[in-house]
Order: structure tokens, then sequence, then C-alpha cells
């Protein structure tokens, strides 16, 4: 019977094969929602999705992308909006 | 509309937001553009173009565009351009051979006139 904690659907049965050949259920815990865009709610791209322990140990340009409104606005958003500034 | 000297603004990549000028205009979609932006080949589709045209010649060089954009008060910071450190030089063997043959008798003599013009020093001077 597993720990009362992994009793519940916050962490994901994973099973995992040992050097032996036998194999395990391991618990994990779920990767987060991919980044999505504030305009149009899209995925954005170049974002890691990972646990925020390993995001921490990237680099900076391995975190979002190199565009203004990086990590914020997919590059559709980001062109229309400088496309208005433009203009105005 | 896409033609030499117009000022246009970036949409796409690292330079989005920039104001450019093209600078030359190649087959079907491409031109070269210079200004607050590197100087690189573009497609015109990453470009929004504003209604100014400049004179600028054919192929000007940055420096020449970079004048004529501050004559319409637009500002261009170039970007800090790192000064390679200076490597260190390898002395070799040989070289290092004979500095030490060299050294060592100068080194007596110091050490002896060292001890003699030594002079003691006081405890106020620590202070």
């Amino acid at each position: 019977m597993p720990e009362p904690r992994f009793r519940s659907r916050t962490f994901k049965r994973v099973h995992k094969k040992l050097p032996g050949g036998s194999t395990v259920l391991t618990h994990e815990k779920r990767t987060p929602q991919p980044h999505k865009c504030a305009v149009c709610k899209k995925e954005l791209k170049g974002i890691p999705r990972e646990r925020p322990y390993k995001v921490k140990k990237l680099g900076v340009s391995k975190k979002r992308t190199e565009r203004p409104y990086g990590g914020y606005l997919c590059s559709a958003c980001s062109r229309k909006l400088l496309k208005e500034k433009a203009r105005a | 509309m896409y033609e030499i000297g117009r000022l246009c603004v970036k949409l796409a990549g690292r330079d989005a937001g920039m104001k450019c000028v093209i600078v030359d205009v190649h087959d079907g979609f491409f031109v070269t553009i210079d200004g607050q932006t590197r100087r690189r080949k573009c497609n015109i589709k990453h470009l929004e173009p504003l209604d100014h045209v400049f004179k600028v010649k054919k192929g000007a060089s940055h420096a020449e565009v970079v004048k004529v954009l501050k004559e319409h008060k637009i500002s261009v910071v170039d970007p800090k351009t790192k000064k390679p450190a200076e490597k260190p030089k390898k002395v070799r063997k040989k070289k290092e051979l004979l500095d030490q043959a060299e050294e060592e008798p100068q080194a007596k003599e110091n050490t002896d006139s060292e001890k003699k013009s030594s002079k003691p020093i006081k405890k106020e001077d620590k202070k």
C-alpha cells in the first residue's frame, strides 16, 4: 500500500525499470502547464516546460526567447503589437 | 514602397521594435537594413514601412546611416564593443633558463645590499 501522500493524483505513477531488470512503481510530481501567450492564449515556443527546481538551473537565455515581449507574447501577437505602435 | 532610404520598424526577431533604414534592395522579398538594428538582410514581411524616405545612397555605410538618423532626431545606441582580453604570452622554456641564469648572480647582490640598507621598522610607523 503506498504512503498516504502518494494516494492522491498530485503525483503521477511512473513505472521505472531498474538495472536488475525488475520494474518499480515510482511517484513523480506532474510537469507544469505550458506557458501561454497573454493575448491569444496559444502555447509559447522556446520556453522550457519543467519544474521550478530544474528551470532555476538554466541560463537566462534558455528560459525565454530573446525577442521583445519574449516569454509573454507569442511571435504573431508581438508583431501585431509592434505594427500598431509603429503606425500610431 | 520598400525602396532605398525608406524608414521602417523591424517587427520580428531580436531587433523587433527598432527603427532601420533600407540600404539595399535584393530580389523578391529581401532588403538590407541598417540603423538602430544590426546591419543585415531582412525579409520585407518582418518590416513595417513608415512614411519617411531619407536621402541615403545604395549600400551606404553604418556611419552614414547613423548620421542621417541623428539629423531626424532618431538616436542610435551602438552596442558596447567588448575589447578582447589580452592573452598571456607563453614564455618558451629556453628563454626561461637563460633568464634564470642571469637572475641568479643579480639575486645574490640584491640580498646582500638589502641586509645592509634595511632599517629596523619602528612601532610608530606601523600605526
